[in-house]
């Protein structure tokens, strides 16, 4: 006879993660809530001032609606390029060893992607220089501004070809494990590829790519680097904003920025919530095979 | 299972409180010793120096010329910790909360708002200038630059290290005639439009040419002697925001959008993407020419109303576990040796804090002699346009206002 049970062995594990969170990550969260309460002058607790100040705060809203633009940009083009060539991958590349070569910029720092960009793609970087000598442009300021512009092209394109490779990653297993006779049953019902996908492959990729655009959502809108070094002045993304205003010389911004985070922190945990559920009765459907 | 909370729980007691019942420190007395004692204290010690690490050239002085010198002479061990000075200052607040009395940091390089953050924040040692011989010798400790750091009164609570003067660097190939006011800078962006631009006013150097801006809109005078009073300011220098506006579609990127910092402005002057450029150093382009960064043609020119100028500082924090060894780097820094090597043309650059006419004649001579380079203005040039830096509030205050009324509008 076992001196622990099974179920007491499952319980202590979980406990051993738990504590781990709420150790490291809970605290972190703690202070971070606790800190955006606190009267910026005499650190005293318990006001909503700053949620108030953040809340009218014009520079806030313009920031939230360019980092939600840029984040959902990034993330909807990654995920669809993502699982389309995971999919050329699985069906057309399965054997060939090249297919490794799409997983080198993951390999990369973002903040080394961010400056391979700016050194291509800026006005004076080597695609503009390139333009200028075979004279399709007369000046090298008549390149199109895709860095530091003000729709965040730069930072989009950055996320594209680091995320990509991220999304195959994860897909492709998808791909991999789901049962090829549905395929071949749709096919020789006279299905079209377009078919087969709707019917066999998106029911199985379905709660992976919600997973992974999850993940790709919330590591963009709280990026920091890509959009510091590739962004505009205004509006700054998010994390740029709250940086500065955590940094700001004598520190009265602190606790605005920590109600920027907290607020950050809550929608994050909200589409989390909900992408959790969705997902659920996902899984739950693709088991019934339907 | 209990093995595992119980090591966790350990974890968390050193992670967050052992230090609150730490021996009271020893450094107090450290104040009240003889230098020579200071200096036997000091002896195989290790100095921790925090310090921006943004400039290769100040940090090859640190390595190359003070490490190994303050190593030979004084057997003071001294390790540099690049980090930006804000950055620092919370580390340094967040001991603070934490109660910690035996902090990381020996030394720290500050200056301006971040003096005027530490000094109200409690968060430096007790005044100490008055121990350094080098100070007591060849510092002139009533000039202005000295006890008063952007305004606020030093107190002896940091040792000058060093001057620097604001000017602008341009490629005389591509530019015949400098502008000499804001005037002539307006006309030249407009004739040559998308060749200027300045940092975003949240950089240090950004900041500097629009308080630059504001002297020459509001007066020097009444800056100076007004301190903090942005009731008055905001109503003089509308004509500093329209001055702004009405360039701003001449900028780089039409405006748009700025440098975020001071190097990414250097990086698109080194590719003449931009054609003038800027710097809180008047000698630092030299040394990037000579590492072939910058087109060896550049020059540097100051505009009316002068050239604003800091000195920057050199702090203990209230919880360095090394005060004599902090003591004894920052009067080696203060050396007639050690000033002389930081003006090397070739290297840093930047100016001294001694005062000229106390140093033996022979420091004299080198210094007379020295030839800090073609890009570099002349002394009395620099000297006789010298504008000082006014209190550090208006720095936000620029940085806010300049916000709503320029960077975030379109045009």
């Amino acid at each position: 006879m076992k001196l622990v049970k099974p179920q007491t062995k499952a319980y202590s594990l979980i406990l051993r993660y738990l504590l781990f969170l709420l150790m490291f990550i809970g605290y972190g969260v703690f202070e971070l809530f606790s800190q955006s309460f606190e009267d910026a002058h005499d650190q005293a607790l318990g006001s909503l001032g700053n949620y108030e100040l953040l809340f009218s705060n014009q520079y806030f809203w313009d920031s939230l609606l360019t980092s939600i633009n840029i984040t959902f940009s990034s993330t909807i083009i990654s995920i669809v390029l993502g699982v389309v060539l995971a999919r050329l991958i699985y069906f057309y590349l399965h054997q060939s060893k090249w297919k490794y070569l799409i997983w080198i910029p993951m390999l990369i720092p973002h903040f080394v992607a961010g400056h391979l960009i700016l050194l291509f793609f800026s006005q004076s970087g080597l695609i503009s220089r390139a333009f200028y000598n075979l004279r399709w442009i007369n000046h090298m300021s008549q390149f199109p501004g895709v860095v530091n512009d003000p729709w965040g092209i730069g930072i989009i394109l950055t996320y594209i070809w680091k995320e990509v490779p991220f999304v195959v990653l994860m897909v492709l297993p998808a791909y991999y494990r789901q049962n090829k006779q549905y395929i071949d049953v749709v096919r020789t019902l006279g299905g079209s590829k377009w078919q087969v996908f709707k019917m066999v492959e998106w029911p199985a990729l379905y709660p992976i790519v919600i997973e992974t655009a999850l993940i790709l959502w919330a590591f963009v809108i709280t990026a920091y680097e890509i959009p510091y070094l590739l962004g505009v002045t205004y509006p700054k993304m998010l994390s740029v904003l709250a940086y500065q205003w955590f940094y700001q010389g004598d520190w009265s911004s602190r606790p605005i920025a920590m109600a920027l985070f907290s607020v950050l922190t809550v929608f994050i945990l909200m589409i989390t919530f909900g992408c959790f559920r969705l997902t659920q009765s996902g899984r739950f459907r693709s088991m019934r095979g339907r | 299972m209990f093995r595992i909370i119980l090591s966790c729980l350990i974890f968390a007691m050193v992670l967050t409180g052992c230090s609150k019942g730490d021996t009271p420190k020893v450094s107090d007395n450290v104040f009240k010793q003889d230098w020579s004692q200071i200096e036997a204290a000091a002896e195989g010690t290790e100095v921790r120096m925090y310090m921006w690490g943004g400039d290769d050239n100040v940090n090859r002085y640190m390595d190359q010329w003070v490490a190994p010198r303050l190593k030979e002479q004084y057997g003071v061990t001294l390790v540099r910790t690049p980090m930006n000075a804000p950055e620092f200052m919370q580390k340094l607040m967040t001991e603070k909360k934490a109660n910690s009395l035996k902090g990381t940091m020996d030394i720290v390089w500050i200056n301006g708002e971040n003096f005027k953050n530490v000094k109200a924040n409690d968060l430096l040692s007790e005044p100490f200038v008055q121990i350094l011989p080098n100070y007591n010798s060849f510092v002139d400790g009533n000039s202005n630059n000295i006890i008063f750091d952007f305004g606020t009164p030093v107190d002896g609570k940091e040792a000058p290290w060093g001057k620097v003067q604001f000017v602008y660097l341009y490629d005389s190939a591509k530019v015949k005639n400098p502008p000499a006011n804001f005037t002539e800078l307006a006309q030249w962006v407009k004739e040559n439009p998308g060749k200027f631009t300045y940092p975003d006013p949240n950089d240090f150097t950004g900041n500097a040419f629009l308080r630059h801006l504001l002297y020459q809109q509001v007066g020097v005078e009444t800056l100076i002697k007004e301190g903090y009073n942005p009731s008055l300011v905001s109503d003089k220098s509308k004509v500093m925001w329209s001055y702004l506006k009405d360039i701003k579609p001449y900028l780089w990127k039409k405006g748009q959008t700025y440098p975020q910092s001071l190097t990414q402005l250097d990086q698109m002057y080194s590719q003449g993407e931009v054609w003038i450029n800027m710097g809180y150093n008047e000698a630092r382009a030299e040394a990037l020419i000579k590492q072939g960064v910058f087109p060896k043609t550049t020059k540097s020119f100051i505009m009316d109303p002068g050239s604003i100028g800091n000195t920057h500082f050199l702090a203990i924090p209230y919880n360095s576990p090394n005060v004599a060894g902090a003591l004894v780097a920052i009067n080696f820094l203060l050396s007639p040796d050690a000033q002389l090597a930081k003006m090397d043309p070739a290297g840093w650059g930047d100016n001294t804090v001694l005062d000229i006419n106390k140093l033996p004649v022979e420091y004299k001579n080198k210094l007379d002699n020295l030839q800090r380079g073609a890009s570099v203005l002349k002394a009395e040039d620099l000297a006789n346009n010298l504008l000082p830096e006014f209190t550090p509030e208006y720095v936000n205050w620029i940085k806010e206002t300049w916000l709503s009324e320029v960077g975030k509008t379109s045009n």
